[in-house]
């Protein structure tokens, strides 16, 4: 069975049934004791609400957030690239290859090799071979192969860091 | 000036990249979390050691925050964890009050307060007084329910406990606060006879 100051702590804080409530209520009005203990534990429950809380030092919430920032500051480049635009560059790369192969093949003579004759006196130096250079001379080939230049660059620090992080460990 | 947004709000804002938000949120609890933190390790420094730390944490874990709980249930009950492992790996004495020849000292306080004398000292510090002596456990029941406008069902689910043994821990906690309060003021009062 529940003390008489069990009971009035529940009471007081009002975790006990509608009608333990109102008989605790009833006994406090009539009951001395009652009411001597129940006023006394009033007080200490205001005494207890209006316990101050310490105060930090002054440099608490910087400390923390320079934390924070610190730990940010750290992190891979590639936790912080977006997926997005890693799929977005591979796209660009698979299409700027399939324009590419597509007007490679396209420039192909294709016809050229049927009806194939022996000439009868083959001349080896009147075969005119185009020179590769002639294929990288515009101006969107230069822009791709520089690209491609930055890209390889940029693939190659990442591995390179990657190789460091995994030798610190 | 501290920004008037709910919890939520500056944790939705955080997420979103605004590290200020999160600013705002560890200046509005600070003060509980740091009162926390000295129920269980009693010197001002390892305490907000512990408290950056929870902080910290809660950052790093903000993103699987459910909502389901209060912010402040949800970061008390990292309080509590981070409490404990400091006490472990410290292995601070938490003698029980109970037994007299082995209560928790209590720190010495900053020059000056031996001038004091009972009238000049408030109720307020032989309350905070007999707080510093209670085991951490009830420390921390007393500063949740009365500080930290938690339930005792937030309590329980801060600590790890059930809600029918917070209740009962909170009468024992205030049981022994009573006792340790009437101690102590008894004891200055035999003094200055």
């Amino acid at each position: 069975m529940n003390s008489i100051e069990e009971k009035l702590w529940n009471y007081i804080d009002g975790t006990c049934l509608p009608d333990e409530q109102k008989a605790i209520a009833v006994l406090i009005e009539q009951d001395e004791v009652y009411q001597k203990k129940y006023n006394e534990l009033l007080q200490l429950n205001t005494e207890f609400a209006a316990m101050e809380l310490d105060e930090p030092s002054m440099a608490f919430t910087y400390n923390i957030m320079e934390t924070i920032r610190t730990e940010n500051a750290r992190q891979p480049l590639k936790a912080a690239i977006d997926k997005r635009i890693i799929t977005g560059i591979a796209a660009f790369f698979v299409v700027s290859l399939a324009v590419l192969l597509i007007y490679v093949l396209s420039a192909v003579n294709w016809s050229a090799g049927s009806g194939f004759k022996m000439p009868q006196e083959l001349n080896v130096t009147q075969i005119k071979v185009t020179h590769i250079s002639n294929y990288f001379t515009g101006p969107v080939v230069k822009g791709f192969l520089f690209f491609d230049v930055v890209m390889g660059l940029f693939l190659m620090d990442n591995y390179l860091r990657r190789k460091n992080v995994a030798k610190q460990r | 000036m501290q920004s008037k947004l709910s919890d939520i709000e500056l944790i939705e804002q955080t997420l979103g990249g605004n590290q200020s938000a999160y600013a705002d949120l560890v200046k509005r609890h600070q003060r509980f979390v740091f009162t926390l933190a000295l129920r269980f390790a009693k010197g001002r420094e390892d305490a907000e050691e512990i408290a950056q730390d929870c902080f910290i944490k809660a950052y790093r874990s903000l993103s699987s925050f459910q909502q389901q709980s209060k912010f402040s249930t949800w970061l008390y009950s990292i309080v509590y964890t981070t409490a404990m492992t400091f006490l472990r790996k410290k292995r601070v004495d938490t003698a029980s009050i109970d037994d007299d020849e082995s209560y928790i000292q209590i720190e010495s306080k900053p020059s000056g307060y031996d001038e004091y004398n009972v009238e000049n000292k408030s109720r307020s510090y032989y309350l905070n007084q007999a707080i510093e002596q209670l085991l951490p456990d009830d420390a921390t029941i007393i500063t949740m329910f009365y500080k930290g406008e938690q339930s005792l069902e937030e309590i329980a689910q801060a600590m790890g406990i059930e809600a029918n043994t917070v209740k009962v821990k909170l009468f024992r906690a205030r049981q022994r606060l009573k006792e340790r309060l009437e101690r102590n003021l008894k004891h200055e009062v035999n003094e200055l006879i």
